[in-house]
């Protein structure tokens, strides 16, 4: 934040850069890491396998919510084009995963995800 | 030591016909002449004749053809080198360019270039070796047209085709003006012999005799290389006028009686110019089948006769004569530097002329005793060059390529008729059988002259060389000479042993051989056609002519192509009022007496046995078989003195059982403890961590933000190190 | 451009191969080999400095087209730069003639999966041709791993029962060597262009640091003994896996062996000449100071190869690992040749490099067809071919012959001057070029010759003479019967390759006058360093007694 209180002391007129309110963003990546966290923290617990694939999207949007603000910070658009890209895997990533879902439950019955554990080593 | 003063090569020319003196020469510089170009034609038709016989092969011709072709091509061959000849001025030789081979340079001095190119460098010397190389190569090859008639449309071509390869490389060798052609022919004339031995290719023993000699070969061809090499790093060079030049230089220091390199201002002879003819020497006992690398030649009579005739007998294995002879100012200048090298020659040659005789004694094959009298004449021609008598070794080599061919043509009619019946003791009174008089008088001579009966070429021939051993003054020359003059004994009598157990008796006795089926009563011998019996004809008349060339008649031919060569650095020592007397008097007189009459006593003593009273030898040899130690010898000389079990048991063995151990070093060893230990790593590391992969997905959950948060972790403790904040 | 249509025409046909259908892929990459060989001779016939090179500017070497490049990354100055010299041509030329004959020699031998196979085959043409017309060390990296990509797939779909261990091996084996010398690689080009001033032309001055011949010139002139002696080591061991040089040699017999006949083709005849090509091109000319300090460590590891592969090879029971373990007597050759440092060596390790290439490919070839035949390839369960197959018999024979370095025949002419080479290659030798081997070297190494004709004699009196014996196979699953002796088809692949080691063996002159500027210029440092070499050895040995020892100090 330092670059910021510099440009606060210049006496240039403010652009639009110096216009965004520091206090907005810090909320904003305060609430994309608790998502985080949360996303993590489910995807950790619990072992319905449809629950934590929704775990995993909320980490993905947790991260996204991220790069749009890191993106207002620095007065560039790379972010929201990351999220565009993300939300579009996650998309693709989704239809995915549920297929593989429905395929693992037809095999097995049951949605534990403690009933595959066929990749253990010893 | 050699003071005579050296006479060039026009005062020589000048003396022609007379008596030469003893002189080292210096060797004048070839004459390139372009116009010469035709006399590529010499290996050029035996070339084609060999690509033509490989596409009546293709094309399956099953009549005669090969054969003509091959004999036809030969004897262009012969009447070119007789218009070179023609042509040819004695004393002067010429490189005829044909094509560029290896040539390449990296500077215009000495030592920086590399040059082997398809050159022809005549002299005397090569044209001597070529005019009896493609006549007898003609001769024979006719012989063959009809001695391998049975084999048409099977190896027919095949036989021709490597016949043709043959004498390609054998002009190649004599004719080539560089060591690298003479080692392409050198090699080739093997390969010729590998493919010819190994002829009768389902017969596992001649695919082993083939094997053997090529290999055998290979080892003694190794030498040569090393010569060769050598060659280049003392003299910079591989073309025989440019290290004739070189070597001139040296000539008047040695002729001084000073060593080479220890006058000032002559240029240095380095060590290793003194190792040259050593490893030379290692490449004549190869191909020249000399102790210890001998035994591949009495194997290689596993190939048709012809061939045994033609490369086993009369002019591949005198290559390694011609090696030395060729390159003989080398080995002089060893030889005056105060080294063995020649000695050394003399001496093998001698030991196995004895070696060879004493096999010969108790071999029942006739093809087998004369190829251990081949081996034994061999070691003659050694010891003539041994001895500093190159004229003798090449007059030998000459008078012996007619009579020995003729032998081999005679014991090959009788196989070719007798159905490969080839065992003395299973023929007996072949000359009362119908067609066969003009094989048995032309063996009767081809015997004479093997055994040196007086007045014959083969007496002349050898007893230069024995004489000129009792003149020569080196380490036990008078001992080998000695040697020799037994061997000449031994020699008549194994000749004339088989003469007369084969052709002698009072009544026709014979068994057929292998190849005849069915009835042995019903078995009649078949007597040589037309073409057989010419070309016996033909070598009888050579067999005389050789006795005119060699002494009283035309002047000294063979001496005077001799002398006009590089040989000629080595012309004899004669022998003075005051030197040690040979019984009495000059040895190149008396021993015409004692090599004459040890040569009789040997046939004396073959015709007590085999010829009046063979009840007497059959006495005799059971005598000897009733005590172990009576029977030592006779079962030692028909086991070739165990050589080839002793070489089998100290290097054929050996050398297999370390590629057997080497191969399991290199499993065991490289490929599993070293290859695979190092290749065991990964998996032992991966080992450490193996229990991460625990099968519960959370389980990786859980150490992959563990991970971040670590990452996460240091990354704070850095940023906090930097003071950053 | 020209150049690299040499790349492209093998892809094309790869593509093409990929969409036509299968029952066309044969004769679709008969095609596309025929094209490449095509190509490859009418490139070579207007590549301009056969016989000579102009003497002024910086193309001692010859390369020719001299500006055919692409930027590939502009951010550090990259581009893709293809040319030839003479000794890259006549590779390329030899990996062009074997592209058409090993399509011919598997018409009947593949007969599962054949798109792919055709395509692998045209792959490798591509990437073996890549590395040989490289002009740039990423181009050249790149081309050197990719070929190894269709190797694995060749011997782990086609190869036979152990196909799985060889072709991991293979790879892993290569890899790894490969790996460290792109250590060697990175560290050249960070050096380099960290002493020009970065890795852009425009900021350094116009140098490309890519450019394998500007790399060379820098790492000869600036580089430390103690750097080059790395960089040697680096980059030697990449290509002493490859060429291979003992003890690394064993992935070889086993890749062979399992390999399909057009993999093991392949591979003796254009594989393993990229590790000879890479010591030609960057070990030899680049680090001559580390070269004189090791060349006669390497030269000992290839005659300890020459004569221990070749014992080897007596003791093997399979035709086609008999061949393999010779391949490696043979790339010892190739080697002491390269690394004794004066013209006569350089030509024949040159040469030799194509020699061996025909010798040992066409060997494979001839195995291959008999094992069409027969299923076999132990020596001791066929033999006597010569009754029921001459033609081939006379082929077997013939090189063998060429491979026992017959003279006359192609093998000769590059063995003689490698060992001649050796031989006269020592620091007192007159040559004009002193050198670090010797005598000793020459008479060990020699000793390779007569062991050589030792096994190949014993491979052609078991397989090709003797009794006939065949063992009984049912032909009934053949898909393609085959006639007793070799058809049309397999006469035509085998008779280019003889053709040609007749040519070499009698006229190897046009060969060598094309290869001898750019032995040349590989060596053109060599003789002063060996002499300073020789001089500071000699300085050191020199004070004898007290005495002189007192006065080089008093000095």
């Amino acid at each position: 934040m330092t670059h910021f209180t510099a440009l606060l002391a210049s006496n240039d007129p403010p652009t639009l850069a110096e216009l965004v309110n520091p206090r907005s963003i810090q909320i904003c990546l305060v609430f994309s890491a608790l998502l985080f966290v949360i996303g993590l923290f489910g995807f950790m617990t619990r072992r319905n396998m449809i629950v934590m694939f929704l775990c995993t999207e909320l980490m993905f949007q947790g991260v996204a919510l991220a790069m749009v603000a890191f993106g207002r910070m620095h007065l560039d658009v790379s972010g929201q084009v990351f999220v565009i890209f993300i939300l579009t895997v996650a998309a693709a990533e989704a239809a995915l995963a549920l297929g593989l879902v429905v395929l693992l439950y037809r095999r097995r019955a049951t949605l534990d995800v403690g009933a595959w554990s066929e990749l253990k080593e010893c | 030591m050699l003071g005579l003063p050296a006479t060039n090569l026009l005062a020589l020319k000048a003396a022609a016909g007379d008596e030469i003196p003893g002189a080292v020469t210096a060797i004048p510089e070839a004459a390139r002449d372009e116009n010469l170009a035709w006399a590529g034609l010499i290996l050029l038709l035996p070339a084609l004749s060999a690509i033509l016989c490989g596409l009546y092969a293709a094309l399956k011709v099953k009549n005669r053809l090969p054969g003509w072709t091959t004999v036809i091509a030969l004897a262009g061959s012969f009447v070119v080198v007789c218009f070179l000849y023609a042509q040819h001025e004695p004393g002067q030789p010429t490189v005829i360019h044909l094509f560029d081979w290896i040539n390449f340079f990296w500077g215009d001095g000495a030592f920086q270039s590399v040059r082997a190119n398809f050159a022809l460098y005549v002299d005397d010397l090569s044209i001597f070796w070529m005019l009896f190389v493609t006549g007898l190569g003609t001769c024979i090859a006719f012989y063959a047209t009809e001695y391998m008639d049975e084999d048409r449309g099977k190896g027919y071509s095949r036989f021709f085709g490597a016949m043709s390869i043959f004498l390609l490389a054998m002009c190649s060798l004599v004719l080539g003006d560089n060591l690298v052609m003479l080692y392409l022919g050198w090699e080739g004339v093997g390969l010729a012999s590998y493919l010819l031995i190994s002829y009768y290719y389902t017969r596992q023993s001649a695919i082993d005799a083939g094997k053997k000699a090529f290999i055998m070969n290979r080892i003694g061809d190794l030498g040569l290389a090393i010569g060769i090499w050598l060659i280049w790093y003392n003299f910079g060079t591989l073309e025989y006028d440019a290290l004739f030049q070189a070597l001139n230089a040296y000539l008047p220091v040695a002729d001084a009686g000073k060593l080479p390199g220890t006058e000032i201002g002559q240029p240095q002879l380095g060590w290793s110019a003194y190792l040259i003819p050593w490893f030379l020497m290692v490449g004549a006992f190869g191909k020249s089948a000399q102790f210890p690398l001998m035994t591949w030649l009495p194997d290689a009579m596993e190939g048709p006769t012809p061939v045994s005739a033609l490369i086993h007998a009369a002019t591949m294995v005198t290559a390694g004569i011609y090696l030395i002879a060729r390159t003989y100012p080398i080995f002089w200048l060893e030889m005056e530097a105060g080294g063995y090298a020649l000695a050394t020659v003399g001496w093998v040659g001698g030991f196995t002329a004895l070696l060879a005789a004493t096999i010969a004694l108790k071999q029942y094959d006739m093809k087998r005793v004369l190829a251990y009298s081949t081996l034994s004449q061999l070691g003659y021609m050694f010891m003539g060059l041994g001895v500093v008598q190159t004229f003798g070794a090449c007059f030998h080599v000459y008078t012996h390529a007619f009579f020995k061919a003729l032998l081999f043509l005679c014991s090959g009619a009788i196989m070719h008729g007798l159905a490969g019946q080839l065992d003395v003791r299973k023929i007996a009174g072949l000359r009362l059988a119908k067609g066969w008089k003009i094989v048995t008088w032309c063996m009767f001579i081809g015997g004479l002259w093997l055994a040196a009966f007086p007045f014959t070429a083969g007496f002349f021939s050898k007893d230069e060389i024995l004489a000129q051993a009792f003149v020569q003054k080196g380490p036990g020359f008078r001992a080998l000479g000695w040697i020799g003059i037994i061997t000449a004994g031994l020699t008549a009598y194994y000749t004339f042993r088989v003469w007369f157990r084969v052709f002698g008796g009072r009544t026709l006795h014979i068994e057929p051989g292998p190849e005849h089926h069915g009835d042995p009563s019903s078995f009649h011998p078949h007597p040589p056609g037309w073409r057989i019996k010419a070309v016996l004809i033909v070598l009888t008349i050579g067999c005389f002519a050789a006795i005119s060339t060699g002494y009283w008649g035309i002047g000294h031919w063979i001496k005077g192509m001799v002398t006009h060569s590089s040989a000629a650095w080595g012309l004899p020592l004669h022998w003075h009022e005051g030197d040690i007397p040979f019984f009495g008097g000059d040895p190149h007189f008396t021993m015409y007496f004692v090599s004459g009459t040890f040569g009789l006593i040997g046939l004396a003593i073959a015709a007590y046995f085999h010829l009046f009273n063979r009840k007497a030898a059959e006495r005799l040899d059971e005598r000897f078989k009733q005590h172990f130690i009576t029977n030592l010898l006779p079962r030692t000389l028909e086991k070739k003195w165990y050589l080839d079990e002793i070489y089998n048991a100290l290097v054929r063995i050996p050398t297999y059982l370390s590629a057997k151990f080497l191969y399991l070093f290199d499993r065991i060893v490289i490929d599993g403890i070293l290859v695979g230990g190092i290749a065991r790593i990964p998996v032992l590391v991966a080992r450490i961590f193996q229990p991460l992969q625990s099968g519960a997905l959370q389980g990786y959950a859980t150490t992959m933000a563990g991970g971040v948060a670590l990452i996460a972790v240091w990354m704070i403790w850095v940023f906090l190190q930097k003071g950053g904040g | 451009m020209l150049a690299g249509f040499l790349i492209a025409i093998p892809l094309l046909a790869a593509i093409l191969i990929g969409i036509a259908p299968s029952r066309m892929a044969r004769w679709l990459g008969l095609l596309g080999g025929l094209a490449t060989l095509g190509w490859g001779i009418v490139f070579a016939s207007m590549y301009p400095f056969w016989s000579e090179i102009p003497q002024e500017g910086a193309n001692l070497a010859g390369y020719w087209p001299v500006n055919d490049s692409w930027a590939i990354i502009p951010l550090v100055g990259l581009e893709l730069q293809l040319g030839v010299n003479s000794v890259s041509l006549l590779l390329v030329l030899l990996t062009c003639l074997f592209a058409p004959l090993v399509v011919l020699a598997s018409f009947t031998a593949i007969t599962e999966r054949v798109k792919e196979f055709y395509i692998w085959l045209m792959i490798m043409n591509a990437s073996v041709i890549g590395v040989f017309i490289a002009r740039d060390i990423i181009t050249f990296y790149t081309a050197f791993e990719v070929s190894l990509i269709p190797a694995f797939f060749l011997v782990a779909i086609y190869g036979g029962p152990d196909r799985r261990e060889a072709s991991f091996k293979f790879f892993i084996y290569t890899l790894v060597g490969s790996i460290v010398m792109l250590a060697g690689f990175v560290y050249l080009v960070m050096s380099f262009a960290d002493s020009v001033g970065g890795w852009l032309p425009s900021t350094n001055g116009g140098v490309n640091v890519w450019d394998i011949d500007a790399l060379t010139t820098y790492a000869r002139e600036f580089l430390t003994p103690g750097e080059q002696a790395w960089v040697l080591l680096a980059l030697m061991l990449g290509f002493a896996v490859k060429v291979p040089l003992w003890p690394l040699h064993t992935w070889l017999p086993l890749a062979h062996n399992q390999a399909p006949t057009a993999g093991s083709v392949n591979f003796a005849a254009v594989i393993l000449k990229l590790g000879a090509y890479g010591v030609f091109r960057f070990v030899i000319p680049m680090v001559p100071e580390a070269v004189v300090e090791f060349a006669p460590y390497i030269a000992g590891l290839a005659i300890i190869g020459i004569i221990y592969t070749s014992l080897v090879c007596w003791a093997q029971t399979d035709m086609k690992k008999l061949i393999a373990y010779s391949s490696i007597a043979h790339m010892g050759f190739c080697m002491i040749g390269l690394f004794a440092l004066n013209p006569i060596g350089a030509q024949g390790g040159i040469l030799y490099m194509i020699t061996h290439g025909l010798s040992s490919g066409a060997l494979f070839l001839c195995i291959g067809m008999m094992y069409e035949r027969h299923h076999v390839k132990e020596i001791e369960r066929i033999g006597g071919l010569m009754k029921s197959m001459p033609v081939w018999s006379f082929f077997v024979v013939l090189f063998t012959f060429v491979s026992v370095g017959l003279p006359g025949l192609a093998g000769f002419v590059s063995e003689f001057l490698c060992l001649l080479g050796t031989f006269v290659g020592s620091t007192e030798s007159n040559g004009g070029y002193p050198g670090v081997l010797g005598p000793w070297f020459g008479i060990i190494a020699g000793v390779g010759l007569s062991l050589g004709a030792i096994y190949m004699l014993y491979l052609v009196g078991k397989v090709v003479f003797g009794e006939e014996k065949i063992p009984e196979h049912d032909h009934s699953h053949d898909t393609h019967p085959l006639p007793r002796d070799l058809n049309f088809r397999e006469i035509i692949t085998l008779v280019p390759i003889a053709i040609i080691c007749f040519f070499i063996g009698l006229y190897p002159t046009p060969i060598l006058e094309a290869i001898e500027p750019a032995a040349e210029h590989m060596l053109s440092a060599y003789p002063e360093i060996v002499e300073a070499a020789s001089k500071t050895a000699s300085a050191e040995a020199m004070p004898t007694t007290p005495e002189a020892f007192r006065m080089t100090l008093t000095d």
